[in-house]
């Protein structure tokens, strides 16, 4: 890998004393492919050859007879669905909600990229232990209302309808929506074009609720299609999360594939493969199914935005009002996680631990193995993804962006299940299971498709007069990168290592199977320790995979800022 | 110092966008280049300063000071630069604007330099300000300091006072080509405004691809 970067970059940083060689001269090609390789070998390659491995039990009859055969097909379904449709559309109508709202008030959602930050499966575990019969919501209510002297026999948690699970689910999701829609409404273009067609609409008589039905949400559309197919894509196929939450009896279908792939038997492992590509061919038809109904749906849509105005205001406290219920939801789920990793003693119905110790976290200082491979994986994937986009969209032509792109769309938009089956499948083969370099790829290649999709565009819209301006100014290629590029970039690079770090912490179906119990990662411990019964330690582990993310946010945030407000 | 254009032209994928020609600018001349907009002129200057990008293509040979700029990588030709935006760096203040483009030597002499120059633009104190604060003209003014700062052998104006309002832009163009004369820089700029055309100046017209004197 050394040398793979190593020329680049010395490319790179020779760029300044090369000849001024005409832009189809033959030194640039040469640099196009040197700017190439690293993104090439790291990302390119291994996914493509990952997708082509992913659906390999498509074509096994028996694999395909013994999954509709499976006792707990239909349920699972039934489950994963109902928990994917009812959390997509709650967060969607949600996240319009809230970011409307701040729209209107001209402010950006406080605390967004903290409850970003914030992984799935940790808030899981931490609602988890809020909602459980012996949590603190069961405990308000005893000692507020009921006087209960033992924990309800409440199925709070784990319940079969998947309830919990989709309480997590919508959380996380519209925090992920909120911070889609607030970043299209924070671009100059769009704000001055929607503040100009919002005058304009109100001077027809429209409120500011029909602007928002009528005028901006069908502008929006563009903007959410691909972020609501990530949300409903991930909820129907999640496995950690509902692992920790999720019903049992019979659980989601993704737990029932993942249950199957992670079998001894053979015929259990096919099963689960053809499922993986099950799921993946349900997904794509109720999102089909969900595109028909929109395009069927589009005249009646029409004659409404054409019905004519309407006065009503647009009701600002709603949206307001469910923004600070989410952040209240969060920091309870926060609190919950540290009280109960420092409970050594908390008899029901007490607000409050009778005993305060650090056990919990005294055997994670024991073990730190898990958190320290987490975070070198993290900081060494966001840096090298960083590195080889960088590289990539540096010294390649825009017109290869597309084969990234849509790489990363894929990455992001299959599930999980079935791209870290087809990579699981291919690095079976190269050897690479169960090695540091298999474990490091895994992580290395949806950080990087996140990266991708955060960066590209931001980076190429660089107004190239920036560099003839420089290079008027006598600043040769190093100046011009590190003097006024990166600085102007450093918004949008700082945002994507971060995001490129929270998704290496978080990543688990990949790195289970690949790592092949030779190496442990946090969500691989958390997820384990969650079906046991140290709730402590689950707790402090809980609280070990959010607060280096929330920090890393908090760093890019700083990095982010701009020198001067209003510039 | 002279400016001279042999044979210089523009392809687009093997299509003449601008036919081959020749032209020569004297110390302290300013020569205004005509032509509607796409016609190529804003092109032309990108090729001048090497920095001309795919599909277009550069013919012809440049010469500074006799000196062939072909060879010579875009940021050390010393061609000079003004455009239609100022293109202040946002994230730097007006004075590390300025002093952006200077040349290496002692940090007190630098800092004197920038001092001189914002009070001879009429702007002495701003050097801490963030350029967002300050007015289109005062903006452009700080621009073409920052330009001329660094020294340039020529200049190259790429319809730096188009943005301006009436009253301001007679007022920065007649102090910029003051300026550009008093230090003998052979500047080229392009335009589509006649009032653009400094008093007594040539200019040169692109009609249909092909350069001829107006």
């Amino acid at each position: 890998m050394a040398n793979s970067s190593g020329g680049p970059w010395a490319r790179l940083l020779l760029v300044d004393a090369a000849p001024a060689c005409g832009p189809n001269g033959g030194v640039i090609s040469t640099r196009s492919i040197a700017g190439a390789l690293p993104l090439l070998l790291l990302f390119v390659a291994p996914l493509v050859a990952s997708l082509a491995f992913m659906g390999e039990d498509a074509l096994s009859g028996p694999a395909w007879v013994a999954l509709l055969a499976h006792p707990q097909l239909a349920g699972g379904l039934a489950l994963s669905f109902f928990t994917a449709t009812v959390s997509s559309l709650l967060a969607l109508v949600l996240a319009l909600l809230i970011a409307a709202a701040h729209h209107e008030r001209g402010a950006l959602p406080r605390g967004l990229s903290a409850m970003l930050a914030v992984p799935h499966l940790a808030f899981a575990l931490g609602l988890g232990f809020l909602i459980m019969p012996s949590g603190l919501v069961a405990r308000v209510i005893a000692v507020l209302f009921t006087g209960w002297a033992s924990p309800p026999e409440w199925r709070s948690s784990h319940d079969p309808y998947g309830l919990a699970l989709i309480v997590a689910l919508v959380a996380k999701e519209t925090v992920f929506l909120v911070f889609t829609l607030a970043g299209a409404l924070a671009r100059a273009d769009l704000r001055s074009s929607f503040a100009a067609q919002g005058a304009a609409a109100a001077a027809l008589g429209h409120g500011g609720f029909s602007i928002w039905l009528r005028l901006f949400l069908p502008q929006l559309y563009l903007h959410l299609r691909w972020p609501v197919v990530v949300v409903f894509v991930y909820a129907a196929t999640v496995v950690d999360m509902s692992l920790v939450i999720g019903p049992t009896q019979p659980p989601t279908f993704a737990v029932v594939v993942w249950s199957d792939i992670n079998s001894p038997h053979v015929a259990d492992a096919a099963r689960g493969g053809a499922g993986a590509v099950f799921l993946a061919l349900l997904c794509g038809t109720a999102l089909a199914a969900f595109w028909a109904g929109l395009r069927a749906l589009a005249p009646a849509l029409k004659r409404f935005a054409t019905r004519g105005p309407s006065a009503r205001a647009f009701p600002r406290w709603i949206g307001l009002a469910k923004w600070a219920a989410l952040r209240l939801l969060f920091l309870v789920v926060i609190v919950t996680l540290v009280l109960l990793s420092l409970a050594a003693l908390w008899p029901f119905p007490q607000l409050w631990p009778d005993q305060l110790d650090t056990t919990a976290w005294g055997a994670v200082a024991r073990q730190p193995g898990p958190l320290l491979t987490s975070l070198g994986l993290a900081l060494g994937t966001s840096v090298l993804g960083l590195i080889a986009l960088v590289l990539w969209l540096e010294l390649t032509p825009r017109q290869a962006d597309r084969l990234v792109v849509a790489l990363s769309v894929a990455m992001l938009g299959l599930p999980a299940l079935l791209v870290g089956l087809g990579q699981y499948r291919l690095f079976l083969r190269l050897g690479l299971t169960g090695t540091g370099l298999g474990l490091f790829l895994a992580h290395l290649m949806p950080v990087t498709a996140y990266m991708a999709i955060m960066l590209i565009g931001p980076y190429r819209a660089v107004d190239p007069r920036w560099h003839e301006v420089s290079a008027s100014l006598g600043a040769g290629e190093r100046r011009f990168l590190a003097r006024v590029k990166w600085p102007l970039l450093r918004a949008p690079l700082a945002s994507a290592a971060a995001v490129g770090f929270a998704v290496s912490f978080a990543q688990f179906i990949s790195a289970q199977l690949v790592a092949a119990g030779r190496f442990s990662t946090l969500p691989m411990e958390a997820v384990t320790l969650a079906s046991g019964v140290n709730r402590p330690l689950t707790a402090a582990f809980g609280l070990l995979l959010m607060a280096p993310p929330l920090l890393v946010f908090l760093l890019a945030g700083l990095a982010a800022r701009p020198r001067w407000s209003g510039a | 110092m002279s400016l001279v254009l042999e044979q210089v032209g523009i392809t687009l994928e093997g299509d003449a966008l601008i036919a081959p020609f020749s032209l020569s600018i004297a110390p302290g001349e300013i020569v205004t280049l005509m032509g509607p907009s796409g016609s190529g002129k804003s092109s032309l200057l990108s090729g001048l300063a090497g920095l001309l990008a795919p599909p277009l293509a550069w013919q012809g040979r440049v010469l500074l000071n006799g000196e062939d700029l072909g060879l010579v990588a875009p940021a050390r030709r010393r061609l000079g630069r003004l455009f239609q935006d100022d293109l202040l760096f946002p994230h730097l203040s007006v004075g590390e604007n300025l002093l952006f483009g200077m040349a290496r030597g002692g940090r007190a002499l630098r800092l004197a330099r920038m001092r001189e120059a914002l009070a001879e633009t009429g702007l002495a104190g701003f050097e801490n300000r963030p350029p967002h604060t300050l007015s289109g003209g005062q903006r452009q003014r700080v621009a073409l300091m920052r330009s001329l700062l660094a020294q340039p052998l020529a200049m190259l104006l790429d319809e730096p006072f188009n943005k301006l309002d009436a009253a301001l832009r007679s007022q920065i163009r007649s102090s910029t080509f003051d300026l550009l004369q008093a230090r003998g820089t052979p500047s080229l700029l392009v335009t589509h405004d006649l009032a653009d055309v400094p008093p007594g100046g040539r200019v040169l017209k692109i009609e249909n691809g092909k350069v001829k004197d107006a």
